[in-house]
């Protein structure tokens, strides 16, 4: 190299180096409280899943924690407890959030904007208030679901007290509660189904249930994919409603693996076992999200 | 007329006044600036009637409390002691159950008392109460604040109307054959429990069943013991209860405990703790007369008729930036018959302190109960019961205890074998053993 090229070289990366450097403090925000809030508690906890506190001092014990989850039978409960929940209750709500979206879209439909607004308010809705007003309409003596069921002859049902009625009720909150979420993803996806479409298989003498079948369904799959793995994850991170609810009980019968990993860190102190048990449950959504993306996407090829 | 020996003693007078003035500057000046309690509806009252008194002795200084919530407040605790003790305020209002756990689980997260005078105070309450507030190495990092013993509230009309002599009923064995006379008569349950628990712990009378007993979910040495013969008996006791019909089930909670000390479900028996007899007063007013308080039956004859039952303390947290302010609040508080006797008329929680206890007034006859309420907890203070080992793993055994209830109400389990159980699991859980 020769004295005279240093100089423009120098200038060149001096232009350079200015817009190179500026999008990256835009995302200097997002990178810092990325990396405090996420990247940090998640190396944090999965360091404490391999220790224990042993009088008063943290101790290593390697995959320890990790060995006990495969013996205890609490852990096994809460595991059986939320696929159970999620085989029943994710089918069931998204059934019902896909036929309430196509009645939303349909033009017989008045006032659909009520509609709407009715179906996707319990999103909005605080924990607490949630939590207090099924816990008083599922009341065992003065609840009103067990009055309007003795008023026309039928037996009271111990909604919260009974091992199997908790379960039911868990799943008709958790319905209740997130039913319009998936509702309004359908219908959002519902709009970019080309109406010709209809127009032409109405033509063709296609039946209505054939026109949803071959019509609608296969123009939903991005937004089935979609809620099936949104719906996945979030119940088997399921919580706020046992918690409100039943607490977990009777008898565990209502105890999902987040109630027991809550139980364990802020009942029990126990946080290396509850982080593995976080750890292990991420390994589980992990592979299901995967399985299912999968399936989903090859049904579209 | 100026002496030498008058401006001696006059230099020797301003020098003294000076002095006095430096002293009292400095003690003002060791106390100032402003703390925060954390505490619950009526303990935090109790707290709060604290305050103008402290004050007026050390003026400039501000306490705060704030009502946290239970059990909010154990959460919040946990996790500020978590984080170090980030965030914690500087008063905190434990629960005895809570209190062993947080000494051994984070050393070093409540301040040690004893370095700060502690010691002096222990004589003055009772001795089991006391040690419970301290760490294993015997430093004192609580000072009782409640100390509840069991109290036994029954229906007076009730009993009268079935025709039972309430003086009659000597044992639990006594009471629930009682039970369907008194049902028969009055339609009342004998007894209100939580059968699914599922709001609530809902362990309250087997733990004072096993009390009587002198017995626990652990010994003194830590070893596991909720399955052994008095756990087994007591809740034998609970299933012959259940089995007999005479047994609510009412959910847990504090609606409905206000409910069935307002008459508004039928029980007759509410086994609930001291801190409960003024609630009752003020709660239900219209029940006046109606009640009554007498020690709970043994469960064998000529058993214990007393069982310590929950208490709190107020400790001080290491991280607390004015920990000399704090204690002398606590100190002033529940150390001094002032203090107590503010707090007793702030928050009606059943003091530990014996100058309080043996004090004028704090025995009077109540009306409401048409007894001396408070001598009936002296006497139950004065009897030889266990000291209770909480331990670490109070929160698990209390659970797995729950659990296996819930089987013999709901399912009519076998009391021996569910315990069983519930033992073995604890022992899975921690690195306890069960007891032989």
């Amino acid at each position: 190299m020769t004295a005279p090229n240093t100089q423009p070289a120098v200038r060149r990366r001096w232009r350079g180096s200015a817009p190179r450097a500026t999008p990256y403090l835009f995302l200097l925000p997002v990178i810092v409280l990325f990396l405090a809030f996420k990247v940090y508690p998640y190396v944090y906890a999965a360091w404490l899943s391999l220790t224990k506190i042993q009088k008063g001092k943290q101790v290593f014990v390697g995959l320890g924690n990790y060995g006990r989850l495969l013996t205890d039978p609490i852990f096994y409960k809460a595991l059986s407890n939320t696929l159970l929940i999620l085989v029943i209750q994710v089918p069931l709500m998204l059934g019902l959030a896909l036929l309430l979206a196509v009645a939303f879209n349909s033009a017989l439909l008045k006032w659909r904007a009520i509609w709407r607004t009715a179906y996707f308010v319990p999103i909005v809705m605080g924990l607490v208030a949630y939590g207090i007003l099924f816990s008083t309409l599922l009341n065992n003596h003065y609840g009103v679901i067990n009055f309007a069921l003795e008023s026309i002859g039928l037996p009271r049902v111990p909604w919260l007290g009974d091992p199997f009625w908790a379960k039911i009720s868990i799943i008709i909150a958790l319905t209740w509660h997130y039913t319009g979420n998936s509702a309004v993803i359908y219908l959002a996806q519902l709009q970019s189904v080309p109406g010709e479409l209809y127009e032409a298989a109405e033509i063709d003498g296609a039946s209505a249930f054939q026109r949803f079948w071959h019509i609608t369904l296969p123009g939903l799959r991005p937004a089935i994919t979609l809620t099936v793995v949104l719906s996945t994850i979030g119940t088997l991170q399921l919580f706020d409603e046992p918690y409100v609810l039943t607490n977990g009980g009777p008898n565990n019968a209502t105890l999902t693996i987040g109630m027991y990993l809550y139980q364990n860190g802020f009942k029990y102190f126990d946080f290396g076992y509850a982080s593995a048990i976080g750890y292990v449950l991420t390994g589980i959504i992990g592979i299901l999200a995967l399985i299912q993306f999968r399936l989903l996407r090859e049904k579209r090829a | 007329m100026f002496t030498a020996t008058g401006r001696a003693a006059r230099i020797a007078l301003v020098t003294t006044t000076a002095l006095a003035g430096l002293a009292t500057a400095a003690s003002a000046q060791e106390l100032s600036g402003t703390i925060t309690v954390w505490s619950w509806t009526a303990p935090a009252r109790g707290v709060e009637a604290a305050i103008p008194g402290f004050v007026a002795l050390h003026p400039g200084v501000t306490i705060k409390v704030e009502d946290v919530g239970n059990p909010a407040i154990w959460d919040k605790i946990t996790t500020g002691m978590a984080a170090g003790g980030a965030g914690l305020a500087d008063v905190l209002n434990i629960g005895i159950d809570y209190m062993g756990n947080y000494v051994e689980t984070f050393p070093g997260g409540l301040a040690n008392l004893s370095t700060m005078g502690a010691d002096d105070l222990a004589a003055q309450f009772p001795s089991g109460m006391w040690a419970s507030g301290s760490g294993p190495d015997g430093a004192v990092y609580g000072i009782p604040y409640e100390v509840n013993t069991s109290g036994f509230f029954y229906r007076k009309d009730l009993f009268e109307k079935a025709g039972i002599d309430i003086n009659s009923i000597a044992t639990w064995d006594d009471l629930i054959a009682a039970g369907p006379k008194l049902k028969e008569a009055t339609g009342a349950d004998l007894i209100a429990m939580d059968k699914a628990a599922t709001v609530a712990d809902s362990a309250g009378l087997w733990q004072l069943l096993t009390n009587l007993q002198g017995a626990f979910y652990f010994n003194a040495a830590g070893e596991i013991t909720m399955n052994g013969p008095a756990g087994v008996r007591s809740l034998e006791l609970i299933k012959k209860a259940n089995d007999a019909g005479v047994v609510a089930d009412i959910p847990g909670g504090w609606d409905n405990f206000m409910m069935q000390i307002k008459g508004q479900t039928n029980v007759a028996v509410i086994p609930a703790a001291s801190w409960a007899a003024g609630v009752f007063e003020s709660e239900a007013p219209d029940m006046a007369g109606k009640w009554g308080l007498r020690l709970p039956p043994s469960v064998e004859a000529g058993g214990l008729t007393a069982a310590i039952s929950g208490g709190t303390y107020l400790s001080v947290a290491e991280t607390s930036t004015n920990k000399q302010l704090a204690w002398e609040f606590v100190k002033y508080a529940l150390g001094t018959l002032e203090g107590q006797q503010a707090v007793y008329e702030g928050g009606g929680m059943f003091p530990g302190f014996k100058p309080m206890l043996e004090s004028d007034g704090f025995i009077k006859k109540s009306a409401y109960f048409d007894a001396e309420v408070n001598k009936f907890f002296i006497d139950e203070l004065g009897q030889d019961t266990p000291i209770v080992n909480y331990t670490t793993d109070y929160a698990r055994a209390l659970k797995a205890y729950t659990d296996a209830q819930t089987q013999v109400l709901l399912s009519g389990a076998d009391p021996k074998t569910v315990l069983d159980e519930a033992a073995a699991l604890v022992a899975g859980q921690t690195e306890r053993t069960i007891a032989k």
